[in-house]
């Protein structure tokens, strides 16, 4: 709320985001509950089973839900920071559980636990025992997150750990995140054989997270003995997780757990700076932090992902006859996708830094868009290899497609970066960290702009694929360095003016900048 | 190019008039002028929040003035930015290092964009390394330097390219005591040899020690200028007095000399 009384387009974002919020939650309540009481009405067999499966799925997906985003660790979580205090340690980790409960994230899962009880227990009188069953769940999940992030903060400690960590976690979230589009873009799933192995084994017994649930679901049915066993064996798990987690706490901050501690930084080779110029100077510094910037590489080869995705559908669309003036459009997109390379984003503090430095800044905003497109290189490796595979001869042309919009995107995103500088967060910190946000009006200017660099390479891109619509692969013998030598050209005249730009507007860059890297 | 470009002959190094920084209605810096000559070592004090950094970021062209001007060895800061660069060095406060670069590669970085030679670039990243005793470090990542190699390293970048004027906001904060002699050492001699050192501190002694001449600023004006001797005498305070009783005495500085309440 003090936040918000400086920042009132943070209310407002609020008051947006609360009827969307409490909607979701509703819908996500009733649909649990629809759910829960249907499959104990229809196949009674398989509730157990599936509530255990979903607790566990749950339950691992907040565990490691701080490195699957890639986002800071929760303050909240941080109990290490309180420990200088003389309050004990197992006050601190119930203090802080109590804490990671009224979060309003967590506070939001709240009626969703409620639909769980009531939906496994059609009987009134069995309400109160379910909600307590799903509410151990729920608390182990905490607990066990708190054991998870404790253990992570230790380990963090090392910076090494921490990027490899992190590169890992992302690439993990990002695989995740794409694997029920490859789920269902394979076919229909095999829900059959996952009945026959759930019923078959119930392997989610064993889980801790599903205690809980099974003991509210039985219950329900108004099985005292199992649900007595199963509520007894969540408790148990609970205080030993507590228990653990006040044993973490000592233990790490006396230094008698070593998790690494802080990173040495073994030596290194001798450094030399390769490429010429001052522009080449720009250009390796910022490939070389990008590579040693676990969030900005595990970025770059997230990059694939998107080319991977197209190719896949424009092959199953269109067949291998369609499919090279599909690699085009996919050579466009990928090209294109250099708008938004946010230029300055991962000077992030060194902003300052950077302008101090006596380089004319057309130099500068050449550097930033060769390094832009240097991390888009694996997607146009992956559409050259989608090319040479399925369409040999649209290899030229796909390649002069990504290139062309690539440079103009660049060019007009330039303009984009110095009208509206944000920075990007540090590794490990949340995304919106320092308040690096744009706001609607440059969302929509965004938008604007994008459309514009498309208006603008799409002569070029019309020269590309001209010889494709005549039937004539040999005039990209013209075509080609026609498109290229055009879009080069409006690239100088866009970076020309963008430097200009940026001259005047330097110092307002920088202020922007500056305050959301959390410069104070 | 090797070292600083030739400028305008002028007698002063540094040339402020009139300089206003209003930030949300609140001026952070009210309307200061000052004139530092070439070759001095220039104090610039005032208690936190006084307008210091807010000045020395005008002054290297990092922020915007809302009024007033700036000539830096006779080179307007608004028409000639990049020119102005080339001459100037800075250490900025903040020290916003390019983390995952080695130390080594960072020198070698900044040497490059000040024009230099690899070959003179690498000497002086070697020599450098050296005398602050980085060289065992210069393979680490920037990200796993203390807060002192940190503060050696933001230095020695400022001087790679021999620059005729510095910026030096704290530059001995979190520098260990072996460390910060050599850096002071360092800073007389180029002091010496003509360079202008533009230094803000809150050790006071270290500034008494080093400094030609200071600045006070408070409240975003410049309340005392001169030699110490100078400020002495304008404010009447005793021969004997150290500079910080100057400065206490000139920033209205209330320093409590009762005790706490609850403490027996």
């Amino acid at each position: 709320m003090r936040a918000m009384r400086w920042a009132p387009e943070r209310l407002v974002g609020l008051l947006v985001a609360l009827p969307v919020l409490l909607l979701m939650s509703a819908f996500a309540t009733l649909a649990i509950f629809l759910g829960v009481r249907s499959l104990a009405t229809t196949e009674p067999e398989l509730l157990v089973p599936l509530v255990s499966l979903g607790a566990t799925v749950v339950g691992l997906f907040w565990l490691l839900s701080p490195l699957l985003t890639g986002v800071a660790l929760s303050e909240t979580h941080d109990v290490t920071r309180l420990l200088h205090f003389p309050v004990p340690a197992r006050t601190l980790v119930a203090a802080s559980l109590v804490a990671n409960l009224i979060q309003p994230a967590v506070l939001a899962k709240m009626p969703i636990v409620l639909g769980v009880a009531i939906g496994a227990s059609p009987g009134v009188a069995g309400w109160l025992p379910a909600l307590l069953g799903v509410g151990l769940s729920f608390a182990f999940i905490l607990a066990a997150d708190q054991v998870a992030t404790l253990l992570l903060h230790g380990l963090f400690r090392n910076r090494r750990a921490r990027d490899v960590g992190l590169f890992v976690g992302l690439g993990l979230g990002f695989a995740l995140s794409l694997l029920p589009v490859l789920f269902f873009a394979a076919g229909l799933p095999r829900l059959g054989a996952l009945r026959a192995l759930l019923l078959e084994w119930d392997v989610f017994s064993l889980s801790p997270f599903a205690w809980g649930v099974r003991a509210a679901v039985y219950a329900g049915r108004g099985d005292a003995v199992p649900f007595l066993a199963h509520a007894a064996a969540a408790a148990a798990a609970l205080v030993a997780c507590l228990a653990v987690a006040a044993v973490l706490v000592r233990r790490i901050h006396r230094g008698e757990l070593d998790l690494g501690g802080p990173s040495s930084g073994a030596p290194g080779r001798p450094a030399r700076m390769l490429l010429p110029g001052t522009i080449g100077a720009l250009l390796e510094k910022d490939l070389r932090v990008a590579w040693r910037d676990p969030a900005i590489k595990a970025t770059a080869l997230m990059s694939l992902a998107g080319p991977l995705l197209f190719l896949f559908f424009v092959f199953q669309a269109r067949g291998p006859e369609g499919v090279g003036r599909g690699l085009l459009m996919v050579a466009a997109f990928v090209g294109a996708s250099s708008f938004g390379g946010n230029a300055f984003g991962l000077e992030r503090r060194g902003i300052a830094l950077l302008m101090s430095l006596p380089v004319e800044r057309w130099r500068m905003l050449a550097a930033k868009n060769a390094g832009a497109l240097v991390l888009r290189l694996p997607g146009v490796l992956v559409l050259a290899a989608a090319a040479l595979v399925a369409a040999p001869v649209f290899l030229p042309a796909a390649l002069a497609a990504a290139l062309v919009a690539a440079l103009v995107a660049a060019g007009v995103d330039n303009y984009f970066s110095i009208l509206f500088p944000v920075s990007v967060p540090e590794p490990g910190q949340s995304l919106g960290a320092g308040g690096g946000r744009r706001g609607f009006a440059a969302a929509a200017m965004g938008a604007l702009m994008f459309t514009g660099s498309l208006l603008l390479a799409s002569p070029f891109l019309f020269l590309a694929w001209l010889p494709v619509q005549l039937g004539q692969p040999v005039l990209w013998l013209a075509s080609i360095p026609l498109a290229i030598a055009g879009a080069g050209a409006v690239y100088a005249m866009l970076v020309a003016g963008a430097a200009g730009l940026l001259e005047r507007r330097e110092p307002e860059v920088l202020e922007r900048m500056l305050s959301s890297a959390g410069d104070a | 190019m090797a070292d600083a470009p030739s400028a305008l002959p002028t007698p002063a190094a540094i040339e402020v008039t009139g300089l206003r920084k209003v930030f949300r209605g609140r001026p952070a810096v009210d309307g200061i002028s000052l004139s530092v000559a070439r070759g001095r070592f220039f104090g610039f004090l005032g208690p936190n929040g006084a307008g210091k950094s807010t000045t020395i970021k005008m002054l290297t062209g990092l922020l915007r003035p809302t009024a007033g001007h700036v000539r830096i060895e006779g080179l307007d800061l608004e028409r000639d930015l990049l020119a102005i660069k080339r001459l100037t060095g800075i250490l900025p406060e903040e020290l916003p290092l390019y983390e995952r670069l080695t130390g080594e590669e960072y020198l070698q970085f900044t040497g490059r964009m000040y024009g230099l030679t690899r070959e003179e670039t690498r000497l002086r990243t070697d020599e450098l390394l050296e005398f602050l005793s980085l060289t065992e470090e210069r393979r680490k990542l920037i990200v796993d330097y203390s807060q002192g190699m940190r503060k050696k390293t933001a230095l020695a970048a400022a001087l790679i390219h021999n620059p005729r004027v510095l910026f030096l906001d704290e530059p001995l904060n979190g520098i260990d005591p072996v460390s910060g002699r050599v850096v002071t050492d360092l800073l007389r001699r180029l002091a010496g040899k003509g360079v202008t050192l533009f230094f803000t501190s809150h050790v006071l002694d270290v500034v008494e020690r080093l400094c030609e001449e200071v600045a006070i600023i408070d409240r975003g004006r410049i309340v005392a200028q001169g030699t110490l001797d100078q400020i002495r005498a304008q404010r009447e305070v005793g021969k004997d007095a150290t500079l910080e009783d100057v400065f206490l005495k000139l920033v209205s500085a209330d320093v409590r000399r009762e005790d706490l309440s609850w403490i027996a």
